[in-house]
């Protein structure tokens, strides 16, 4: 019964115990926060948080967190405590996540495609681009009804509607005029599953040449029908969502739903706070931020918070040179168990 | 490290040790079948032991020493003698005249270090929290010293 530690490049670090049954600490170096929970909440000591403004800023590929393979007992408390996923211990090959009677942070990222109308806002707004919305949107010819035709007699092929056209959907012919064929062009086309009956190629034509009718002008305000029919799913990775709630907020139809692992409060002290913005580097939830200086070189004014996207992991706190940053969190939710130890492990990490 | 194999004396000390443990077996109602079975001698032996002969009958008396020694040295010479979990689970607790009560406090954090040191399984998880079960407790404390939040308590009973 011996435990054994393998660190990989890039800083995952596999823990291991072999014996009545085989037990796998699995750390993920992307997927950490150095936040300093698993520190706080290992019973024996055996994790320390590296300091991370160093890291971060040089973007060095070492261990946020190291782990003492002669003080670790493959507990699992760092695993279920972990709201960055980048801690995974499993017991003969299972993650305890899926064992009945470990403690699970209750958290999640949801989004109700019934709901979801597929604007991207969730995916542009995600702190951790955790998010996904693929979709499908419809022709343009299907939004559009009318009639076009280029009388190519009168055509002089010019190219003026060709140029002018938005859709791309008019395509000449060009010729090198020669002795023999003296033209500068011998054709000219339409693409009706590309024009959208806009009339600026009619408009533009020197020659008059386009007869161009839109069928849905004259309804006025009375859309005929043509409803838009935009589809689209989407796909939170549970692995890098940090279930922040940015995607709830920014949402203009309510589909994302969010619950937060933990409750609390951040504290930050403006006296202390020198601007290093170590902070806005660290944070994985982009709860802060400055506001820009007006001239380059000049100390950025307060820090700005938004606690609507934080979830009270403590990285700020820790990564803070001053001590400017408190975080207070207040309670923690997870799942029910039946140990006392375990409970009083995660309740010691309120305040 | 050092093999027994084929050497002959660990062999007639884990002789008297068997013929000690299939006397007690016996004398608690197994068959000669099941001694026989679980200490993996043939029943011609055990039948040889249960009439009080053995090859070395100076083994059986260095086996007696060794089944009074304290409950931990016991246990590990007879497991580095005998190197089979199962029969030396078997010889400690049918010659051990000692009894303990195991229990194990709230303070343990399921780590399972205890189950993977206690050589006579007594010990299993059980809702994150270790069970050691008495019967198989033999005393020798391993546990209590492995575990790293000093949750285990192990007291000796009267017999």
């Amino acid at each position: 019964m011996e435990t054994t530690e393998v660190i990989e490049e890039g800083g995952n670090i596999t823990v291991e115990r072999a014996g009545e049954e085989t037990r796998k600490l699995l750390f993920n170096n992307g997927l950490c926060a150095a936040c300093g929970l698993c520190e706080e909440i290992c019973p024996v000591e055996a994790i320390e948080t590296n300091p991370t403004g160093a890291m971060i800023r040089t973007e060095q590929e070492t261990s946020k967190i190291t782990i003492d393979e002669g003080k670790c007992v493959l507990c699992g408390m760092c695993s279920s405590i972990c709201p960055f996923q980048a801690l995974d211990l499993q017991i003969d090959g299972t993650s305890i996540k899926e064992i009945p009677g470990y403690p699970q942070l209750i958290k999640s990222a949801e989004i109700d495609e019934n709901e979801c109308i597929n604007c991207k806002a969730c995916e542009t707004a995600c702190p951790q681009d955790a998010i996904t919305i693929t979709r499908e949107l419809p022709k343009r010819k299907d939004l559009v009804t009318g009639e076009i035709e280029i009388d190519k007699d009168t055509c002089i092929y010019c190219g003026i509607c060709e140029e002018m056209c938005p859709a791309d959907a008019i395509e000449i012919t060009h010729e090198e005029p020669t002795s023999i064929n003296p033209v500068i062009a011998s054709d000219i086309n339409v693409d009706e599953d590309k024009c959208v009956h806009c009339g600026i190629c009619k408009r533009v034509c020197p020659v008059d040449a386009i007869m161009q009718v839109c069928r849905i002008c004259p309804y006025g305000e009375y859309e005929i029908e043509l409803e838009p029919e935009i589809t689209g799913t989407s796909y939170i990775d549970p692995e890098l969502c940090v279930n922040c709630g940015w995607c709830q907020e920014i949402c203009p139809v309510d589909a994302a739903k969010v619950t937060k692992p933990f409750e609390g409060e951040l504290i930050l002290d403006e006296e202390k706070c020198q601007g290093c913005e170590t902070c806005v580097m660290v944070c994985p939830c982009n709860v802060l931020s400055f506001p820009k200086p007006e001239k380059v070189g000049d100390k950025p004014e307060k820090l700005h918070k938004d606690e609507t996207f934080c979830i009270y992991c403590g990285a700020c706190e820790r990564s803070c040179p001053v001590d400017a940053i408190t975080v207070k969190r207040k309670s923690i939710n997870y799942t029910p168990t039946k140990s006392k130890a375990w409970q009083n492990a995660f309740e010691s990490l309120t305040k | 490290m050092i093999s027994t194999h084929g050497d002959p004396m660990p062999k007639h000390i884990v002789s008297g040790l068997k013929y000690l443990a299939a006397v007690n077996l016996t004398k608690q109602g197994h068959t000669q079948k099941e001694v026989a079975k679980r200490l993996g001698i043939n029943r011609s032996t055990v039948s040889h032991y249960l009439n009080g002969r053995n090859l070395s009958m100076r083994s059986i008396e260095i086996a007696k020493v060794i089944t009074e020694l304290c409950p931990r040295d016991f246990l590990l010479l007879t497991y580095a003698l005998i190197q089979d979990i199962d029969k030396t689970k078997t010889i400690v607790k049918s010659c051990q005249k000692r009894k303990f009560k195991a229990s194990v406090k709230n303070s343990c954090i399921g780590c399972g270090i205890c189950i993977d040191s206690c050589l006579m399984k007594a010990i299993k998880l059980d809702e994150l929290k270790a069970k050691i079960d008495s019967k198989w407790c033999c005393g020798c404390l391993i546990c209590v010293e492995m575990c790293p939040t000093n949750s285990i308590e192990i007291e000796e009973v009267e017999y």
